[in-house]
């Protein structure tokens, strides 16, 4: 069976390429830019037209899947991708099976309400679509001769227009490679509160994370700084909890944290069935007292 | 302008059991419009209030139980017009391919629409896949990431919010528009609003066709959770303060 990786990041074009390799005979790759050298068996570089979306390459990989006889498609997650996958599997008459974490037995397993539980999942179809997380292929070597291939683009019946891109500003915090992470969650009412968070950070060496209401609506913090199954996946040696009441959506991205600590109000939040140490009463009284015991 | 907003049904995960096989007990969870497709809800509802005239068409497929008084009294309290709901037992737990083919009939039976919004990714499976393969089955354009959605006339101004960009692209209406959860916050339903609904179109039919999934779950099992030590203390006791940051320090 030959297979089709589609990335747009170099990193996820290697790592998804060395999977590909263990699932597949043949392993074709599709980028939008340059290729990472010697990943494949052949490489098609997309060259997306000015105007045009990267989801609407989605005809023209589908016609490379179809040139080349592919059974099997692995896409990184991205946004465009995302979209990009779901047009080649509604033309296959197959679902994408999305953000995979590993393969076994023939199988994908992905997590379900947020982590709640984990399942296995397999397409009915001879042909299968995955999007697939990073690390799912991390023992994994990437070879081949990087043969080009050359593809036309080919325009899709209902093209969406693109008029114009800008950047977004990153804050430049990346919580994946702190030991220590303090993340706020909808308990601090008030923005000014954050910086009892940013004390205490401050205090114990930590960064500053939250849950993924403090990004959305509001703007208290980076984006890119919360954690959860849409977010931060993060496994720090000490993570804090301040006024996040521990849904699953939330806590997949801290589960694995060396020692869970938690400041919540509420003495029966779920956050306090999933720590070491927990902590009942307001953030407002507890984190001063806190930052001066430290 | 005709509005379409599709929303999926789910059990609410708060009260999801894990039995002590690991497996999954729903039997507690009651039916609850999945998070985000609230914020779909509600852009739906602010662009028919910014466009005179318009009419909003909730839209959902899922199985017997989404046949709910409360829920659906819920959606049609929240500025939309009308419910269309096909609730039938063959509908349960679809994959992205069947679940646009029921939605698919939904809307074609439901009318023709300008715009047909959905939200972010269901609590489920947040797989992000419907509205794509929604469109490709009813042959529209589709966008997804939207975080400001501009209509004017027969094309629609998205702005798309990226993982590293922000796209702005134009669109031929009708088409899907997928909708992050920041574009809209939730409105709260009044009392007036909830009495209002009662008395909307809803109109709850079966699944005559079912498409078969196109992928199978070979198993779903809790994952096993890790031993904490679940040492909880009462701020207001004394000393609680002080071994809670020595625990800190001592963890560092
Ligand atoms: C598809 C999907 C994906 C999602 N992905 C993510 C994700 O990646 N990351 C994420 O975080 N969420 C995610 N969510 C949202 C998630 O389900 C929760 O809604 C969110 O995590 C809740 O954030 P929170 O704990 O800060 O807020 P809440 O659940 O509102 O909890 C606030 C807590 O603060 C406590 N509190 C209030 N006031 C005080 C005070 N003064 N002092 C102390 N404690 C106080 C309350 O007791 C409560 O427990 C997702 C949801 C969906 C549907």
């Amino acid at each position: 069976m030959k297979a089709l990786v589609i990335a747009e990041s170099a990193d996820a074009a290697r790592e998804l390429s060395a999977g590909a390799r263990t699932m597949a005979d043949e392993v074709v790759l599709a980028t939008f830019g340059e290729a990472p050298e010697a990943v494949a068996d052949k490489v098609a570089v997309i060259a997306v037209p000015e105007g045009a979306i990267v989801d609407d390459a989605a005809d023209t990989l589908l016609a490379l899947a179809d040139a080349e006889g592919v059974g099997v498609v692995l896409v990184e997650p991205t946004r465009h991708l995302k979209t990009v996958a779901g047009k080649i599997a509604a033309a296959k008459g197959t679902s994408t099976i999305t953000d995979v974490m590993s393969f076994a037995d023939g199988a994908a397993s992905a997590l379900y309400f947020g982590g709640v539980a984990e399942r296995a999942l397999k397409p009915s179809t001879d042909f299968a679509v995955y999007t697939v997380g990073s690390g799912a292929f991390a023992d994994a070597a990437a070879s081949g001769a990087n043969e080009a291939v050359s593809v036309d683009w080919v325009a899709p019946a209902k093209a969406v227009e693109l008029v114009s891109v800008a950047p977004v500003q990153k804050s430049g915090v990346d919580l994946n490679k702190a030991d220590v992470v303090v993340a706020a969650g909808r308990g601090f009412s008030e923005e000014a509160q954050l910086d009892m968070a940013r004390e205490l950070c401050d205090k114990i060496g930590g960064g500053l994370g939250c849950s993924r209401p403090l990004t959305e609506g509001v703007d208290w913090l980076p984006r890119e700084t919360y954690i959860g199954v849409s977010g931060l996946m993060l496994s720090p040696k000490v993570y804090v909890s301040l006024g996040i009441s521990g849904q699953m959506q939330h806590m997949v991205g801290a589960n694995r944290s060396g020692m869970i600590f938690a400041v919540n109000k509420d003495k029966n939040a779920p956050i306090f069935k999933q720590c070491d140490y927990g902590l009942v009463g307001d953030i407002v009284d507890v984190l001063p007292a806190l930052n001066a015991a430290l | 302008m005709e509005i379409a907003v599709l929303f999926k049904v789910v059990p609410d995960d708060q009260d999801i059991q894990v039995k002590a096989d690991r497996t999954l007990d729903f039997s507690k969870a009651k039916p609850k419009v999945s998070e985000y497709d609230l914020n779909a809800i509600e852009e739906a509802a602010q662009l028919a209030a910014a466009n005179p005239g318009s009419k909003v068409v909730a839209i959902t497929v899922g199985p017997k139980s989404i046949d709910d008084s409360k829920l659906k009294k819920n959606v049609l309290a929240r500025g939309v017009d009308e419910l269309v709901m096909v609730a039938d037992d063959s509908l349960d737990g679809l994959d992205a391919y069947a679940t646009a083919a029921a939605l698919a009939k939904a809307v074609e039976s439901a009318g023709s629409f300008d715009v047909l919004l959905a939200g972010d990714g269901s609590a489920d499976n947040y797989a992000q896949q419907v509205p794509v393969q929604l469109a490709c089955v009813m042959g529209l354009p589709v966008v997804t990431a939207a975080t400001k959605v501009d209509v004017d006339g027969a094309a629609a101004t998205i702005e798309r919010t990226l993982e590293d960009a922000v796209e702005t692209v134009r669109v031929a209406l009708p088409a899907v528009v997928a909708v992050t959860p920041d574009i809209a916050l939730p409105r709260i339903p009044g009392m007036k609003d909830i009495l209002a609904a009662g008395k909307k179109p809803a109109a709850i039919t079966a699944e005559q066709a079912p498409v078969a999934c196109a992928t199978e779950v070979v198993s779903c099992l809790a994952p096993e959770s890790a031993d904490r030590k679940l040492v909880v203390l009462d701020a207001k006791a004394d000393g609680a303060i002080d071994e809670f940051a020595a625990a800190l320090k001592a963890a560092l």
